[in-house]
């Protein structure tokens, strides 16, 4: 028989087909209704801002693997995920240098200087807008109308509130805030379109319910403790649902796997920390919204989430050992 | 359907074979008898070259007590007696004999069944151990030893592994399907040594409804019960066939024994009934042949000690395409780098597959996804101990349970990231060893 | 107005500094380990590549022991003989001088001389590749070429080139650290000596096997055997061996080796004439 020629690897020698590619493609697919709805209200800008934010994304993704001589690594669609995710975290009416800027702060300084995918603390796109936000206050938070002709813009619901109080908000409509007809960023609008694209993200098992589910629900019960002591200064749970980025953040950003706990009651914890977090900040700091800042200070507190259980798999073990 | 507790996967199962009969294949020109086919120590030989053998008889002896007899496959001459290529993937001390094509058997071998509920446990166990019996589902552990427990341990559970949840292997799902009564009578004579005080089990996965029936038919009024387990990897794997039948759950560096129950396999049963009852040595195995290059998949029974490149041959040849042949499963087994090679008492099936994976799968940093974690069945976190283990920390990998590892494979199989990770595992187990020895040097 | 803003700040600040600053000063005083200023002159000699060639973990535990012994006998294999004057001058003994060592690769077998088994896809790394199978070469006790080795070297004196292990004997300072890393064991440390003969092949397969798998492999001929006027090789396991301290270097064996590739080797070490002294 003619030999063939054979290769030697080691066990398994099947794979799932579950990649980088899979997972980050996948979520990019989640955020497309969310996206559709903002091109949809917030018309060409919103596309022009989300092109910009992807493209220069890969863009400088390419460039780092080039400088760092690291595989190519822009195809593989974290870079694409981070810029869409930045998008969709701006206003549509932001310069486009200015979301250059943001996906530069994004990719190399957030996640290539940190070691690069896997090994960033923090969740690059977050990161990118906070530094936006605090650079450019003005710029990040005039938000565009929807459907509007000229650039006409307005202050988002959460705005109103923290600027005007609770009577400024008469005629709020949550169908509105559900559908996404209110001012924004590009996701934070439309409540629906997100928790389409995450119920994809569920049936494809690639984000867990564990922390979605404890970050809302601890902002729900913050904000309504508040909402039922005192309804005319507070407003309620589920305005606070509806509006700003805590569908976005809670179902997109929290559950970035690079950037969240390992287990369990890691993620238990980080999703309370982030409601509660979120919710303080909004009833009495001083932005508008917290989500973002929520997210980022318990990303920075999960290696002692991760640490606190390895450490009790090692207790164990090293108790073993000395009663052994 | 029970299952066992955490983790495990779900690889596709492409039983190729399942309804296949098992096909007897004719023995070759050749065989090469290998002295390593068991755990612990290589058998000596007993042979010579130009040494004429008869089949059956032994030709390698047990060195030690976690060690096995080795018997000739076939009668014919001893052609050499060296070291030569190993399915397990490197050299071993191997007997190669010229076949003659008679067949025949040494005296007093083979001989019509006798009742073997007249032989005392000590006669049981001596003749199992003259049949150089070993487990046949891949670890190779002499199956008199494991049978003799010691005193201080009581076995209540004796539990026949009919799971076979490696993909593509159906060979124990063909035995109990054509050989029902033999399986039934081996688990008979294994329980018969403990006095009734223990109680058998045969578990099988739910995707053999037809060996399933075959058993419960068949293990009508002995007292056997036949679970029907989960679909799932690994459920063929000791600790977690037993967590799945019994609750237990076997701790880091805990033997079946100290939980009281006691692992067989199915081709295991047949051997020992085979051993008892006929007096006949373990010389030949039933095996898959299968994967996607291989002409016609089959079930065959043939000679331990056949080579690779005949059971190719006499399955209709392998197609170019072929970049990897595989002894084993595609979970746990081994990656061949010759055909050369010969089938031993614990090769399951042959894979003649084309791993369109090899060129693609480059190993990226972990992303964290934690897939790892949830898929491991021995509940340990594989992305860290892969780490760990890349980066030499032998001292914690230790400490996070290397040892623990049963290198089921689940966590590399489901990395989206395509970390080595039991391939890291087993690499830092390598490093642990070597570093005993040389302390203890 | 300013002063307003000021004073709060630059008062809170400045009292957090100056609290923060006591209880440093506090802490250092509390904790401060006295230091044998004999042990900084040592530690500045040495190497300080806490190699561990000395069988201690670390430079500085060598030069504590070394203060607190002074025991003569203890060596840096590193430093070598100028290292031990320097030692035993600033200690006021004689130390003793060490003998030079260097790493020595038993085995020649390249991507030209031995041939290849199948082809290795998986860590590269030798001991993983071994998890494997017995390697991408057909020899077995050969060098994997996959370099485990190199991380071990504290000096960045070793190398893969074309599949084997190469060693730059300039940077080797024969530390040893090496030797352990090697699962076929192809890495010995041998004296150094002005001229230095060794078998450069590790195959314990009989000889048709070995000339088989490599050009350049050992098949336990003989001939060297029966040509070294000191009766300085022998065979062991299928392979020769040359005992260095019988051998005087004549290079009779050289000569008659009959493989492709001389599997008899020829080294020149820079040796220190005044060492022998
Ligand atoms: S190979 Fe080891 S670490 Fe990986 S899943 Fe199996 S038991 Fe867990
Ligand atoms: S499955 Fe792979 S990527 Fe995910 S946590 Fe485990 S090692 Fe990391």
């Amino acid at each position: 028989m003619e030999p063939v020629k054979l290769k030697v690897s080691y066990a398994p020698f099947v794979r799932s087909k579950d990649s980088i590619e899979s997972v980050m493609y996948n979520v990019a697919l989640a955020l497309f209704p969310a996206t559709a709805m903002s091109v949809y209200y917030f018309g060409i800008p919103a596309l022009l801002v989300t092109i910009t934010a992807i493209a220069s994304s890969v863009g400088f993704e390419w460039l780092t693997d080039k400088i760092r001589k690291k595989p190519d690594s822009c195809l593989d669609g974290s870079a694409v995920v981070t810029g869409l995710l930045l998008a969709l975290n701006v206003p549509s009416s932001l310069p486009l240098w200015m979301v250059v800027v943001g996906s530069f702060v994004a990719i190399v300084v957030t996640k290539h200087l940190f070691g690069g995918l896997g090994f960033n603390i923090f969740n690059p796109a977050l990161v990118a807008r906070v530094f936006l936000l605090i650079s450019f206050p003005v710029a990040m938070t005039s938000w565009a109308v929807p459907f509007a002709v000229d650039m006409q813009t307005a202050a988002s619901p959460l705005g109103i509130l923290k600027t005007d109080g609770m009577a400024a908000l008469s005629n709020f409509s949550y169908m509105d805030a559900l559908l996404g007809k209110t001012g924004g960023s590009l996701g934070e609008t439309s409540v629906l379109a997100l928790l389409f694209g995450a119920a994809w993200l569920f049936y494809k098992r690639y984000i867990t319910i564990s922390i979605p589910l404890s970050f809302i629900a601890s902002t729900l019960a913050f904000t309504g403790i508040f909402y039922l002591i005192d309804p005319t200064t507070y407003a309620s749970p589920l305005f606070h649902f509806l509006t700003g980025g805590l569908v976005l953040g809670a179902f997109f950003m929290a559950t970035d796997m690079v950037t969240s706990p390992l287990s369990l009651r890691g993620q238990l914890l980080f999703g309370i920390g982030c409601g509660l977090l979120t919710a303080v900040i909004r009833l009495w700091g001083g932005y508008p919204e917290g989500v973002s800042f929520a997210i980022l200070i318990m990303n920075s507190l999960v290696p002692l989430l991760d640490k606190w259980d390895l450490d009790e798999i090692k207790a164990k073990k090293q108790k073993s050992l000395t009663t052994a | 359907m029970k299952t066992f507790t955490i983790g495990g996967i779900h690889p596709p199962e492409s039983k190729l074979t399942a309804s296949k009969a098992i096909e007897k294949m004719p023995v070759p020109s050749e065989i090469v008898v290998s002295m390593s086919q068991h755990l612990g120590k290589p058998a000596k030989p007993l042979v010579k070259v130009g040494e004429e053998v008869k089949k059956g008889q032994r030709i390698g002896e047990a060195d030690g007590f976690i060690s096995a007899h080795v018997h000739a496959g076939t009668s014919g001459k001893v052609k050499s007696v060296k070291s030569v290529p190993h399915p397990g993937g490197n050299y071993s001390l191997s007997v190669t004999i010229t076949t003659d094509g008679e067949d025949a058997w040494a005296e007093g071998l083979n001989t019509a069944p006798i009742d073997w509920k007249g032989l005392s446990k000590e006669s049981i166990i001596e003749r199992i151990k003259d049949a150089g019996i070993v487990g046949m589902g891949g670890a190779g552990f002499p199956s008199s030893v494991k049978l003799s427990p010691p005193p201080d341990k009581t076995i209540d559970t004796i539990i026949l592994n009919g799971a076979e949840c490696e993909p593509f292997l159906t060979a124990d799902h063909r035995v109990m399907v054509e050989s029902a009564e033999e399986v039934i009578k081996g688990l008979e004579i294994i329980t018969s040594l403990f006095q009734g005080k223990a109680k058998p089990f045969i578990g099988i996965e739910a995707n053999k409804p037809d060996a399933i029936a075959a058993m419960k038919k068949a293990a009508k009024g002995t007292g056997i019960e036949i679970v029907t387990l989960e679909t799932k990897y690994p459920q063929g794997a000791e600790k977690q066939l037993i967590n799945a039948i019994t609750g237990r759950t076997i701790e880091e560096g805990q033997l079946p024994f100290d939980k009281g129950c006691l692992v067989h396999n199915i081709g295991t049963a047949v051997a020992i009934y085979d051993a008892v009852s006929c007096n006949r040595p373990l010389v030949e195995r039933v095996l898959t042949v299968s994967g996607m290059e291989i002409s016609s998949a089959r079930n065959i029974r043939a000679v331990i000690g056949t080579r690779f490149s005949d059971i190719a041959a006499f399955s209709g040849g392998i197609s170019e395409k072929t970049n990897q042949v595989i002894t084993g499963g595609p979970m746990m087994g081994r990656s061949q780098f010759t055909l050369e090679v010969p089938i031993t008492k614990t090769t399951s099936g042959i894979l003649f597959i084309n791993n369109a994976g090899l060129e693609s799968s480059r190993e990226r940093t972990c992303i964290r996804c934690g897939k790892c974690i949830d898929a491991c069945p021995q509940g340990l976190e594989p992305w860290l101990l892969g780490n760990e283990a890349q980066f030499r920390r032998l001292d914690e990998a230790e400490l996070y349970g290397l040892a623990n590892c049963t290198e089921c494979g689940s966590c590399t199989f489901v990395c989206p990231s395509k970390r080595e990770l039991v391939h890291w595992i087993k690499y830092a187990k390598a490093l642990v060893n070597n570093r005993k020895q040389r302390k203890t040097a | 107005m300013i002063s307003e803003a000021f004073i709060p700040a630059v008062t809170s600040l400045g009292s957090l500094a100056l609290i923060l600053g006591i209880i440093i000063y506090f802490v250092s005083k509390k904790f401060y380990v006295a230091e044998d200023p004999m042990v900084t002159i040592i530690n500045g000699i040495l190497p300080g590549v806490n190699c561990g060639a000395c069988a201690y973990p670390s430079c500085n535990q060598f030069a504590e022991e070394l203060v607190r012994t002074k025991d003569t006998t203890m060596t840096c294999p590193v430093g070598g003989a100028d290292l031990a004057a320097k030692l035993g001058e600033s200690l006021g003994i004689e130390m003793a001088e060490p003998k030079p060592v260097t790493c020595a690769v038993i085995c020649q077998g390249n991507s030209d001389n031995a041939r290849a088994s199948a082809e290795y896809v998986g860590i590269q790394d030798c001991w993983a590749a071994m998890q494997a199978f017995a390697g991408p070469k057909q020899c077995r006790h050969s060098c994997l070429g996959l370099g485990s080795c190199i991380a071990w070297c504290d000096f960045n004196a070793m190398r893969i080139e074309n599949g084997l292990i190469v060693i730059d004997k300039d940077l080797c300072t024969g530390c040893g650290a090496c030797v352990p890393a090697c699962p076929t064991g192809v890495l010995v440390m041998q004296q150094k000596k002005a001229e230095r003969i060794f078998i450069a092949c590790n195959s314990h397969d009989r000889g048709a096997d070995t000339k088989r798998a490599c050009d350049a492999g050992c098949t336990a001929c003989q001939k060297c055997v029966k040509v070294c006027p000191e009766e300085a090789i022998v065979i062991e396991n299928f392979v020769a061996r040359i005992i260095q301290e019988k051998c005087t270097a004549c290079g009779k064996c050289l000569e008659v080796c009959p493989s492709k590739v001389n599997c008899i080797v020829l080294e020149k070490d820079m040796v220190k004439s005044t060492n022998a002294s």
